[in-house]
């Protein structure tokens, strides 16, 4: 038995053999990223939908699987308004920011396995104006009770600790004293975010200049997060089409295979305060997973769009997948290696830090145009094969691992 | 009044651990009677061995800092006097850790500093667990 063998298992060789490359990203459609959007979460996912549709050269009627956001609009909604007549599949995942990539995986498994031909994946929301009293529209819907919902309420909300900055402070505190990272490691991470969003007309922070001094001068939300250490409120949809490579050749666009992709929770994953290692993140079971499953490595990979809810949780990704011993993320992002024309450009959409947060779908979107060499100016040349994470509620991960398909 | 400090009301096993504390100023945890294993915050089951024979034990009270968070911004009205206010983590050397809002200097915590947890009720059924250096 070789090497590869003895790490791959027979799990895994199950996975390598019938779910790696049994679909494709076919169809990509996305809204504006807006703070105070004058449409509804339904109106914005729906028009998400149509484009990712449209841009697959199908009709609606040729989608049988929907995964739609849990709570914001409702799989029998969408086929209604879509006009889906035979919906054979639908599923939400309840990971919070997770939820898209491992939405990818949950589409694969049905694409893989016959119950679905062609999948539609949607998120959307009101992340900027449902916390504002002078949102522009209407109806405000709740969101889906966090999976976390009792531990949070009895043990952190007393304390005045209520939002992911705050919760996860609770393991960033640590890792930053454990590894000595320092606040101009993180900020490595802002500005290439912020660099990346002014090649991109759909960044909400195009044009807005950001240096050191801007980022070391923002005050702390909850240490070590600084104000420009943390994602941007948004309001947005987004949505992609999958279908099988077969189906995948009639279609307009190259196909983007999902070569492999994992979900992982941490343990346990409705409290962190009491992990044997409250360092030890989802992602870091699920990414052997997923590599072993596509048979690359990290490596191999030619674009990183990385879950970038604050730019300290990017680093213990990074390191979660790999592309850094513990502690050694900060090495990684500096010295423009992150940046386009580095070895790694990352987020080269703007992210979540500059672009805007649609649960990190809209890093899916920007993988499928980077391997479609259609990423305008912020094409990184001749990319092959990239990896995209999730990351959400206490620390759940999620990662796909994308390749550019033949015509 | 809008600064108030928002008070839970739990129920079950978590108003059990609640109840406890005020009842005695200790803070219990759970132990497993089959495999002594401690747990926190209270599950039905052992999550070691899969037995329901599980009870509240006390600890010491005292414990070292394990992580913490050290907030400058919150949505919360009732903590917004507090700012910058500290939420300690607190390794008990029984096993599990303990969440509690933090009554010394934030600028100064350091992993594995000394520390003892001190409930205050707040009604029946919940208590603070405020944490001293």
């Amino acid at each position: 038995m070789g090497l590869d063998e003895l790490l791959v298992g027979p799990g895994l060789r199950f996975l390598a053999m019938n779910l790696s490359g049994s679909c494709a990203i076919v169809g990509i459609g996305e809204t504006d990223y807006v703070r105070g959007a004058t449409q509804s979460p339904a109106e914005l996912i729906l028009a998400a939908s149509a484009a990712a549709i449209a841009d697959a050269g199908l009709k609606p009627a040729d989608i049988d699987g929907i995964l739609p956001p849990a709570n914001y609009l409702s799989n029998e909604e969408i086929a209604a308004n879509l006009g889906v007549p035979n919906v054979k599949y639908s599923v939400s995942v309840l990971m919070g920011g997770a939820s898209p990539v491992a939405s990818l995986q949950s589409a694969a498994m049905a694409i893989a396995c016959g119950v679905a031909d062609t999948v539609l994946v949607t998120f959307g929301w009101d992340g900027y104006s449902a916390f504002r009293r002078e949102r522009k529209v209407g109806p405000r819907r709740q969101q889906a009770q966090m999976p976390f919902a009792e531990v949070s309420r009895n043990y952190y909300a007393p304390y005045g600790v209520r939002s992911a900055a705050q919760w996860y402070s609770f393991y960033l505190s640590r890792y930053v004293k454990l590894y000595d990272v320092q606040p101009t490691d993180a900020a490595n991470i802002a500005l290439a975010s912020r660099r990346h969003a002014h090649l991109n007309d759909k960044a909400l922070m195009r044009g807005r200049e950001m240096t050191l001094d801007d980022y070391l001068a923002s005050p702390y939300i909850a240490e070590p997060l600084r104000k420009l250490d943390c994602c941007l409120e948004t309001d947005c949809a987004t949505a992609v089409v999958l279908t099988s490579p077969e189906r995948a050749k009639d279609l307009p666009h190259v196909p983007v295979l999902w070569l492999g992709g994992a979900e992982g929770h941490p343990y346990p994953a409705d409290e962190i305060t009491n992990r044997p290692d409250v360092l030890r993140l989802g992602l870091h079971t699920a990414a052997p997973t997923a590599f072993g499953m596509a048979g690359v490595k990290p490596t191999d990979m030619d674009v990183l769009e990385i879950y970038d809810c604050f730019t300290y949780v990017v680093m213990m990704e990074l390191e979660a997948l790999g592309f850094a011993e513990p502690g050694g993320a900060k090495e990684f992002v500096a010295n423009g290696n992150i940046e386009l024309g580095g070895r790694y450009p990352m987020n080269t959409h703007g992210g979540l830090l500059s672009q805007g947060h649609c649960w990190g779908f809209n890093h899916v979107v920007e993988a499928t145009r980077q391997l479609r060499h259609d990423a305008g100016r912020a094409q990184v040349p001749n990319a092959e094969l990239a990896l995209v994470t999730g990351y959400g509620d206490l620390g759940d991960g999620s990662l796909a691992i994308l390749a550019r398909g033949d015509r | 009044m809008a600064n108030t400090k928002y008070i839970p009301r739990p129920f079950g096993l978590d108003r059990e651990f609640f109840q406890l504390a005020i009842r005695t100023g200790t803070v219990h945890v759970q132990q497993c009677r089959a495999c002594q294993h401690h747990q926190h915050p209270p599950r039905l089951f052992c999550a070691q061995c899969g037995s329901t024979d599980v009870g509240f034990v006390p600890t010491a009270n005292r414990g070292e800092v394990y992580s913490w968070t050290v907030s400058h911004f919150t949505t919360d009205s009732g903590w917004l006097g507090d700012l910058p206010y500290a939420t300690v983590v607190m390794q008990l050397p029984e096993g599990p850790r303990l969440v509690g809002a933090y009554r010394g200097d934030p600028a100064t915590l350091e992993i594995g500093q000394p520390v003892s947890v001190h409930p205050e009720a707040q009604s029946e059924d919940f208590a603070f667990l405020w944490i001293d250096g």
